[in-house]
């Protein structure tokens, strides 16, 4: 971890049909951290995240990658979606999904060539797909398919990984899998941000962490912030009571 | 056979493959419906275009047209995003709206136009080679040859210039949006391609038949393959061997040529909804059958595996001990011996080696769901594919 900061959000706030899912979020996120972001369903992690990427947009507030905004910073950034936002039965092979990781530097109307078609290849070999590589993505295994979405980011070779709860619906060994590459990602001082549902196993999967319920309850080092109170502050009943009002 | 016949059958392929295009990404973003509310909703367009023009043929009317098929769209989106009503519930809304404004203002000027709700509805490809172009008093051909083929060139040169974005898009939106393909921009793209293509084939089968052969070619091609540029091919495949066929099937019959050309369509559909190879209904019963027998053929095996005892495994007890039919008993122990899991020696049914392993990888895969365990019985058994 550098002193450098990856991500820098100021005052943001995101409403759906004008109702706020995220309240005046400020959010440090320094470069070279694995962090995650846990909250309670409706907290709007989801949503923080894309938000960053500008598939949201927010009602206020800002949202900078290196100091620029996201636009100017889009090839530093990959981005894996919730494995249930696709439809899987869209007629594709594995290699192909992996290759949609390319189309970000390729830009508008140029065609992938070897060279996006080799990267993608070596994405796959790096999650153990390759055997799968020209499945149909509708014959692959939950835990699979998280793995074609990891390997799509992977070919981004990008400096900051956003990813929505990779670790859903997959099996113990994927899972293992996932946390090593994620791991790896951070030794090579890359950022990835991760939405968390397992509290369990944030002390021994991250170092860093975000609290969310609507608003920011807590950001910062793992051992320092992961206690009883911030826990009870984000899905304690108390805290439910005053957003509700 | 004549020239007026082959121009029909021409004009009637291109109409084709002008809507198999943009239909088969309407099957795959299931807007299918979409296409159904464009080609009602673009009729005031159509009718305003063709009052100012007086010419069913000209641009202006296209233009016009393909503006209501947008602004169609943009409608039922907007009354969609107020969450107080669903998707097809708006689409319900805004295409009679649409139409029935394009037919009170045909029926209000009925008298000195010659636009009738019947060739709007149904389309007269029969008539299509009496409309020539003439360039300096030249004929060049039929009209809707020329509009078509206009609108199909269009079309394709699109679809080769945004291909990795419009298959991006359909599939991921989220990843599209992260990575500056605006979706927006792509979906509305889309949305003036099939208006236009409607338009265009407005003309030679009408406002009905025009969805039927946006949708039904990709939904057939959609049951035959996972390959998306396969797709496409076939439904441009499918498409135009429905117009040829229906063209025929009309001059045979002395029956109307947009109305053979759906019917062909519809047998098409019915045709590969039966026999397609693994998504078929008759394919997907077989499978089913085969996961039966090999759910019991495996329950079998692990009642051998779990008893010792020889009472347990006489060939003539099994049967009170599992709780089967005759029938259903024998043909799993004919396959077990088949597939050399079990051996029968005086009566007695013993596990192979083989069957006692295959077992073990059985049962360890549907306690721990681990894919990588059954990688190598995929290919014997349907169980395990998913």
């Amino acid at each position: 971890m550098s002193n450098k900061i990856a991500v820098q959000v100021d005052d943001l706030t995101v409403a759906y049909n004008y109702k706020p899912v995220l309240w005046d979020i400020d959010l440090e996120i320094p470069e070279g951290v694995l962090m995650a972001i846990v909250g309670p369903n409706g907290a709007g992690k989801s949503t923080l995240i894309k938000s960053i990427l500008g598939i949201l947009k927010p009602i206020a507030g800002s949202v900078s990658i290196y100091g620029k905004s996201y636009d100017k910073q889009r090839s530093l950034v990959a981005y894996v979606p919730q494995k249930g936002s696709v439809d899987w039965d869209f007629p594709t092979t594995a290699l192909d999904v992996v290759m949609m990781g390319t189309y970000g530097s390729l830009g508008w109307i140029k065609r992938p060539g070897q060279k996006q078609k080799k990267a993608a290849l070596e994405a796959l070999e790096q999650v153990g797909m390759l055997p799968f590589k020209n499945r149909q993505i509708s014959q692959l295994s939950g835990g699979q398919q998280q793995r074609i979405f990891l390997a799509r980011a992977l070919v981004q070779d990008a400096s900051i990984y956003f990813m929505d709860e990779p670790f859903q619906g997959v099996d113990a060994t994927t899972e293992i899998a996932i946390i090593n590459i994620l791991k790896a990602l951070r030794k090579a001082n890359k950022t990835v941000i991760v939405v968390h549902h397992d509290l369990q196993t944030v002390p021994e999967y991250f170092d860093w962490v975000t609290f969310l319920n609507v608003k920011k309850i807590a950001t910062g080092p793992v051992k320092d912030i992961f206690n009883d109170d911030n826990l009870t502050k984000t899905y304690g009943i108390n805290y439910k009571v005053s957003i509700h009002k | 056979m004549s020239s007026a016949q082959l121009e029909i059958q021409l004009i009637a392929s291109l109409v084709a493959i002008a809507c198999a295009i943009p239909g088969t990404f309407l099957v795959l973003r299931k807007m299918a419906m979409i296409s159904d509310a464009i080609s009602h909703s673009i009729l005031p367009g159509i009718v305003i275009g063709f009052f100012i023009t007086q010419d069913l043929n000209s641009p202006l009317l296209i233009v016009l047209a393909a503006l209501t098929g947008v602004i169609t769209v943009v409608l039922v989106e907007q009354i969609q995003k107020t969450g107080l009503v669903k998707e097809d519930t708006a689409i319900g809304l805004v295409f009679p709206a649409l139409f029935s404004i394009g037919v009170i203002m045909i029926a209000k000027n009925a008298n000195d136009v010659h636009l009738d709700v019947d060739a709007v509805l149904l389309g007269e490809l029969a008539f299509a080679p009496f409309d020539r172009l003439l360039i300096s008093g030249i004929d060049v051909g039929p009209k809707s040859l020329w509009i078509i083929g206009t609108i199909l060139l269009i079309t394709v040169g699109l679809l080769f210039a945004f291909f990795k974005e419009l298959k991006l898009s359909t599939f991921d939106a989220g990843l599209a949006a992260s990575l500056g393909f605006s979706p927006v921009a792509i979906h509305y793209g889309l949305m003036t391609v099939s208006s236009i293509t409607t338009v265009g084939a407005f003309d030679a089968v009408g406002a009905i038949l025009v969805v039927a052969l946006m949708i039904a070619p990709a939904a057939s091609a959609y049951l035959l393959t996972t390959d998306l540029k396969k797709m496409l091919f076939l439904s441009i495949l499918f498409g135009v061997f429905s117009a040829i066929s229906g063209y025929w099937v009309a001059h045979w019959l002395d029956a109307s040529i947009a109305g053979s050309i759906t019917t062909m369509l519809g047998l098409l559909f019915l045709v590969v909804y039966l026999f397609a190879p693994s998504k078929g209904l008759i394919a997907v019963m077989y499978r089913e059958k085969q996961q039966k027998i090999e759910v019991s053929l495996l329950t079998f095996l692990l009642h051998l595996k779990n008893h010792n005892e020889e009472n347990e495994r006489h060939v003539n007890h099994l049967r009170e001990h599992i709780n089967w039919q005759k029938i259903r008993a024998k043909t799993v122990v004919d396959l077990a011996l088949k597939n050399n899991m079990i051996t029968i020696d005086n009566q007695i049914v013993s596990l192979t080696e083989k069957g006692d392993d295959f077992t073990s990888q059985a049962i360890d895969y549907i306690i721990t769901n681990e894919d990588a365990q059954i990688e190598d019985m995929k290919d014997d058994f349907f169980l395990f594919r998913g």
